[in-house]
């Protein structure tokens, strides 16, 4: 058998689950979002509704509020744990650190919570009159916390929440990075007098760029699409101010029923992760051309 | 690091980033939808959407052979 006949032998059951599991699904929203379909209408059959989802979407402020602030959420999460990431992950790996493989695996144990138990749990940790979190904050500061009506309070406790659960992820991301980087470019670096935060720019972030990039794009595909743990945490509340566009989808989808309107929201989400993706992709590769 | 050296097929164009055909194909797929999201918000009421498509379809063209 030819060399790339093999290659392709190999790569076809994953192709085929990936086909059967991520296209087929793809190109039914995309017919589903032409279609005005709710199974719960006086008419539950599919109706052709052409880019009448689209149109309603683009006016409907819910929608385009959700999205803004699901964006803004990403934002402040992704640049967050990076950052919190990478200054943990070089206190892990310093060697002076006293108990550091069990500080590793403290550490990391949030990732392998559920989704839907970390919201819960930080719903009993925030509920007022019961939670710590409310008791300890009036108690040291004189803060009213309180998630169910300070629509800040809520956006902020989820994006906190974020970080709890997900920052491990970026630590352990650069971890492997920062450990398979090779010495010799460092050195050298100190050796004609490179300061840290030049060492860091200059050598550091070009190197690990791969890793940052790989991290970066899980981190902001999950923000984009939480759903469990806000809803487990706040319901989207309080009035929406975490109704995250996840969270917007599932309402139209599944209580209200509205499959075709659910569909052209979760394809117009797919265009601005894809979007926001590539973007990221060619700004941190930089493919700079001749046109610049 | 070897898979961001850039491609054979890559080349410049009038685009500010090196681009080979499927990113030309992407970014104009991209401008479409774009175009056509706006054009339904803003101008819908006064020119009907078939003038995106072809506005679109045409810089496409120019994309793909130009970028």
């Amino acid at each position: 058998m030819r060399r790339s006949n093999i290659g392709w032998l190999f790569l076809a059951p994953a192709t085929l689950i990936l086909f059967v599991v991520g296209f087929i699904p793809f190109l039914y929203i995309l017919y589903v979002g032409f279609f005005d379909w709710n199974s719960n209408a006086v008419d539950p059959t599919l109706r052709w509704a052409g880019l009448q989802n689209y149109r309603n979407l683009v006016f409907d402020a819910t929608f385009l509020n959700s999205l803004a602030r699901t964006l803004v959420f990403a934002f402040i999460v992704v640049v967050s744990e990076l950052l919190l990431g990478y200054v943990l992950a070089r206190a892990l790996m310093a060697d002076r650190l006293w108990g550091r493989q069990f500080f590793r695996t403290i550490h990391t144990l949030p990732i392998v919570v559920a989704p839907i138990a970390v919201g819960a749990t930080w719903r009993l940790l925030c509920v007022p009159g019961f939670g710590i979190i409310p008791y300890y904050l009036k108690l040291w500061f004189g803060i009213d916390y309180n998630i169910s009506t300070n629509a800040y309070h809520a956006f902020g406790t989820a994006i906190v929440m974020d970080l709890w659960h997900w920052t491990p992820f970026v630590t352990l991301s650069l971890m492997a990075g920062l450990t398979a980087l090779p010495k010799e470019p460092l050195e050298q670096a100190q050796i004609d007098g490179g300061n840290k935060l030049q060492i860091f720019w200059y050598v550091i972030v070009p190197m690990l760029k791969p890793v940052l990039l790989t991290t970066v794009f899980i981190r902001l595909m999950d923000a984009l699409r939480s759903v469990d743990e806000v809803w487990m945490l706040t319901k989207g509340g309080p009035a929406e101010a975490t109704r995250f566009i996840g969270l917007h989808i599932w309402i139209n989808v599944f209580p209200k029923t509205d499959y075709g309107y659910g569909a052209a929201m979760s394809l117009l989400t797919l265009y601005v992760t894809i979007v926001l993706s590539w973007l990221l992709f060619v700004a941190m590769t930089g493919r700079k051309g001749g046109a610049q | 690091m070897g898979g961001f050296q850039p491609e054979q097929s890559e080349r410049d164009g009038f685009l500010p980033i090196r681009t080979n055909g499927f990113d030309r194909g992407f970014i104009s797929v991209v401008i479409l939808i774009l175009v056509h999201l706006l054009w339904m918000r803003f101008l819908e009421g006064l020119l009907p959407l078939w003038v995106a498509t072809v506005l679109c379809l045409a810089l496409a063209v120019f994309i793909i052979r130009k970028g």
